[in-house]
């Protein structure tokens, strides 16, 4: 976090160090990669149809249209013998009969699709409330620039790890949000939702409408989001060796299983 | 073979010195000095010759040189490049004693003089891998904001890449940037870079002699695999006062120098600052006066002369960078360097060199926001002593010493106040000690053949207290234990042969060939490509092994029309062990356990270096050219095959002209020519989170764009008069515009987001530049 923000701000820097600093698009030549199986899992502590989603990624110069993988079967059971059966309502999307996870449970993915089984766990984490979103206005070279805070009491008896979504007037920031407690433990913390516009991402402006979702999430789940938004961050230099972020599901699959609590505060931008 | 059948073989040479034991034998020895300020001239060459007998040696680091030969008639000369060639007779019939001063030449004189004085060294000498810079070239080659930068040209020579677009890091033979060691008069400089890299740490008004060792390396240096950096500070004038100093678009500097006692004792003070920040200063806008950005350093030196026999040396340099914006955060990082040294010289042979050496780096980060406030610092501080002896007889060069350097890493300390989220924290300090001793011959067996060969014996020993972990493969603690003050927790001893000899084919050509052993104990977790203010520093432990490189070497070197021009072709092949990366989402910062989240792996150069040098005339300069590959090998990584290390680059080429078109004005110009850096480029793209996510395939398979950039420059004499010398540098940084490739990233196309497109980030365009320089 401390370093994620540093290195945002060397980078602007770095930027205004530098009269010409230009950007051009250019065609490169890319590798093809085949098609891989790509598993979205989520169970979540809400009274809801659970949600599991099975695509297929698509060489980097294809258009971002991910087909959808029909007639996989698909369960999650938990750790007290539970078992749910996830129907495939359209295609490409399973989902169950509502059910609410519940802290502390582990939760087990199956799925069997073109005769490989997939399997994939993950223990939802104890519910951490989130109190309030505020606004942070900073001043850089004479402009303002309006950042969102979220504030919350950070648990000191467990290690936790958080993500956060953030959509403003409904578009999802292109940004992926990850904290954990490793310097802030036991405090109330206001953590920045710090994003750039350089991200391809609309500017907090007055009259915003914008909406957090925070969830609390497992270390694997954790480390799968760090992963991914260090890659996203494009540091001096081509900055960190992009890689595929670990995931929770065996057989080499993309994606993840995130058994985490949700909840979700809007916030009007003045 | 047997350690020690080994070790017998290698001392086996040491122990028959068969002029020990001849007779009639006599030493001429002395120090060599510019005549007009007293500095020492470090590898000025003398000569003895008569009918019967030509031999020479080169001064050492402290201008001192010994000769011995036989008693009789010969004809002394000394001779240095840029200087007018001293001739005297003189009878050697008993030991003399004889202190030179050589009396600069100016340009023109040089280009007539020094034609058949200039030194075949470069062919003769069995040193290999070694690039010398000349700091006068260093005037006259363009640099981006006209800042003269050693570091800079360091990277027009073969074998060394740049560390990026304007930056100060530089690979060396395929290593890392933390694999080269870098000695500012021999203190350690763990960050050599300001302002995020665009300025190296050297000044270079006050630096006299740039050696850069990348293969061949002596045993009187280790510590680092790829390289030796070293770089001495100017001693100060000893005959009389002087001023200089250069007015820059970004930085300003001032040289003060002169004698303290005529002849005995002098001094240098050299600084720097950039003024960038009182150009935001005069802004009317609040939220841009309150930034701040600038650096500054300071070089100092003294040295006193006792007598002929002893002089003390102390020098120090101070440098600190500071950025910050208001109300947000500031960041200010620097090293410090203090060393004292005596000579001694115990008799016209031996020769004795004793340094205490203090060196740190440090940096701090502080986040002013008041809900997330904190402060977070880091330091590595080293101890250091060390004894260097030089023996000198007819045919050898004895070199012995001892080295004992006492680390201390304070990997991070957070500090808060009031009701900050963030908690005070501090990660326990390492200590380590490394000890090491030396033995080496530089051996003229005739004419031909002569040989520099050595063993290093290096040691390394972590210290307690500290918590000692370990960890298995996948990171998780196996065992731990609290270590006592002053325990050795975990021992590494490593014996680093080095060899290399050279066969002379004839006075103008030769080959060459080496081997060495380097072994590593302080690493560096970076994120960035080369340095960056906030790189972590770790030594080797019961979970990290010591690095060590073996690398052979061969090369062909050939001089033509009267060394006018130099060519050298050089290949090599190194192999890397224990490197170390790290996983996918490792913390590398202030956590206690970041050895948990290391990887260990091997990794393998090769390349051809070709050289060649124009060293006199109107038009000098030189082309470098360089063809390597440089691979890593992780069993974590990119399914445990091989992959390009991040500084591979296929082709690499420079070149370098200075013309001096009349007394008064220099042009120059060089052109730089290299392969992208590898790098991962997507192979494929899915949807997860409601973001794009890209997937990867092969790591570091992908090439980034060539760079290529001409520089230009041009250098105005001031007419001169007695007391003052002024010049203007008008610089032409980029002078064709080229957009080079800086970083490389993907997005969505903003009209139509079904696509995804490759953006190129370009840092500098055209940059001019200009120079006032003054002396007086």
């Amino acid at each position: 976090m401390i370093m994620k923000r540093f290195i945002y701000i060397s980078v602007l820097f770095v930027g205004f160090l530098v009269w010409s600093s230009c950007e051009k698009v250019i065609d490169v030549k890319l590798d093809t990669a085949s098609n891989q199986m790509v598993i979205e899992g989520n169970i979540t502590d809400q009274n809801e149809a659970q949600l599991i989603k099975i695509s297929q990624s698509v060489p980097y110069t294809d258009k971002n249209v991910f087909p959808a993988v029909k007639g996989a079967k698909v369960t999650v059971t938990d750790d007290i013998g539970h078992l749910w059966t996830f129907e495939e309502r359209e295609p490409g999307s399973y989902s169950s009969a509502p059910f609410k996870g519940i802290s502390g449970r582990t939760y087990s993915l199956k799925v069997n699709v073109s005769s490989t089984e997939y399997v994939a766990s993950s223990t939802m984490p104890e519910r951490v409330h989130m109190d309030s979103l505020s606004l942070k206005v900073f001043t850089f070279g004479g402009n303002d620039v309006k950042q969102l805070q979220v504030h919350y009491h950070d648990p000191a008896a467990e290690v936790n790890q958080y993500r956060w979504i953030m959509k403003i007037d409904n578009i999802q920031t292109k940004r992926v949000f990850v904290g954990n407690d490793r310097f802030t433990n036991g405090n109330n913390v206001a953590e920045l939702l710090y994003y750039s516009k350089d991200d391809d991402n609309k500017e907090l402006l007055g009259g915003d409408e914008v909406q957090v979702e925070m969830q609390c999430i497992d270390k694997a789940v954790y480390n799968y989001w760090f992963t991914l938004s260090e890659q996203t961050k494009n540091g001096p230099g081509g900055g960190v060796t992009p890689g595929n972020p670990p995931s929770n599901i065996n057989h080499n699959a993309l994606g993840y299983f995130s058994a985490h609590t949700t909840e979700k505060v809007s916030y009007k931008v003045k | 073979m047997k350690q020690t059948n080994f070790l017998f073989l290698f001392f086996l040479p040491f122990l028959f010195i068969p002029e020990l034991f001849a007779q009639q034998k006599y030493t001429l020895s002395g120090t060599v000095r510019d005549a007009s300020t007293g500095e020492t001239l470090i590898g000025a060459t003398v000569k003895l010759q008569n009918a019967d007998h030509s031999f020479g040696k080169a001064a050492n680091d402290y201008g001192f040189y010994s000769l011995s030969g036989e008693g009789g008639e010969y004809t002394m000369t000394v001779s240095y490049a840029g200087y007018l060639t001293y001739r005297k007779q003189i009878s050697l019939v008993g030991d003399l004693k004889i202190n030179v001063g050589l009396d600069p030449a100016n340009s023109l004189q040089e280009v007539v003089i020094s034609a058949k004085d200039r030194r075949n060294d470069n062919v003769k000498s069995a040193q290999m891998g070694l690039e010398k810079l000349n700091m006068r070239d260093l005037d006259n080659v363009p640099v981006l904001f006209g800042e003269k930068d050693v570091l800079k040209t360091i990277q027009l020579m073969p074998g060394v890449k740049s560390g990026g677009e304007g930056n100060t890091g530089f690979f060396v033979r395929g290593g890392a940037a933390d694999q080269n060691l870098i000695l500012l008069d021999e203190a350690t400089v763990y960050n050599s870079s300001h302002l995020l890299g665009f300025f190296s740490t050297f000044n270079s008004d006050a630096i006299k002699d740039v050696s850069l060792y990348k293969g061949g390396m002596p045993a009187q240096f280790g510590g680092r695999l790829s390289s030796v950096l070293d770089v001495k500070m100017q001693d100060g004038n000893s005959k009389e006062f002087g001023v200089e100093g250069g007015i820059g678009l970004i930085a300003s500097r001032i040289k003060v120098e002169g004698p303290i006692i005529k002849d005995k004792a002098s001094f240098m003070v050299s600084a720097r600052r950039t003024y960038i920040d009182l150009l935001l200063k005069a802004s009317s806008d609040s939220s841009i006066n309150s930034n701040t950005l600038n650096f500054y350093d300071i070089n100092a030196k003294v040295n006193y002369r006792f007598d002929d026999k002893n002089t003390l040396f102390l020098s120090g340099y101070f440098g600190q960078d500071n950025i910050g914006i208001k109300d947000l955060f500031a960041n200010d990082w620097g090293n410090t360097t203090a060393t004292v040294r005596l000579n001694h010289v115990f008799s016209s042979k031996l020769f004795s060199n004793t340094s205490f050496i203090f060196n740190k780096y440090h940096y701090a980060i502080e986040l002013l926001d008041k809900d997330n406030n904190a402060r977070v610092t880091s330091l590595i501080r080293d101890f250091n002593l060390k004894e260097d002896l030089q023996y000198f007889t007819n045919q050898h060069i004895f070199r012995f010493g001892a080295q004992a350097t006492h680390h201390r890493i304070a990997p991070s300390d957070i500090t808060t106040t009031g009701n900050s989220s963030i908690n005070p924290l501090s990660v326990e300090n390492r200590y380590g000690l490394e000890l090491a001793g030396y033995l080496s011959d530089e051996w003229k067996l005739n004419d031909q053949l002569e040989l520099l060969y050595g063993l290093r014996i290096s040691g390394f020993s972590l210290l307690g207290p500290g918590t000692i972990r370990t960890y298995d493969a996948a990171g998780d603690i196996v065992s731990s234990y609290d270590a006592k003050r002053g325990s050795f927790v975990k021992t590494y001893v490593y014996a680093e042969p080095r060899f290399s000899a050279s066969y002379s084919l004839s006075e103008q050509n030769s080959v060459k060939a080496s081997y060495n052993r380097n072994t590593q104990n302080i690493h560096i977790l970076t994120n960035a490509n080369t340095s960056s203010p906030t790189d972590q520093y770790v030594m080797s432990s019961n979970n990290i092994k010591p690095e060590i490189s073996d690398q052979v070497a061969m090369g062909y070197f050939r001089n033509a029309k009267d060394n006018t021009y130099e060519f050298s072709a050089e290949v090599y092949y190194k192999w890397l062990q224990n490197q170390i990366d790290y996983k996918n989402g490792a913390e590398l910062i202030a956590n206690a356990e970041v050895e948990s989240e290391l990887l260990y792996g091997k990794g393998r150069a090769y390349g051809l270096e070709l050289y060649a040098k124009k060293t006199k005339g109107k038009l000098t300069g030189w082309i470098s050219y360089t063809l390597a590959k440089t691979e890593r090998q992780f069993d974590a990584l990119n399914g445990g095959n091989y992959f390009p290390a991040k500084q591979d680059r296929t082709h690499d080429l420079s070149l370098v002209g200075i013309y001096n078109f009349s007394s008064r004005w220099t042009f120059s110009a060089n052109y730089v020519y290299s392969t992208g850096n590898a790098v991962t480029y997507p192979a494929g793209k899915y949807s997860t989170g409601g973001l794009t996510t890209y997937y990867y395939t092969e790591r570091n398979a992908n090439r980034m764009p060539y760079t290529s950039r001409l520089d230009l420059s041009a250098t105005l004499k001031a007419r001169e008069t007695k007391k003052y010398q002024s010049s203007w540098s008008f610089g032409l940084y980029n002078a064709l515009n080229r957009k080079n490739p800086y970083a490389i990233t993907f997005r969505d196309n903003k009209q139509d987001p079904t696509r995804t497109e490759a953006v190129q980030t370009s840092l500098f365009g055209i940059i001019p530049s200009v120079t006032y320089n003054f002396k007086f």
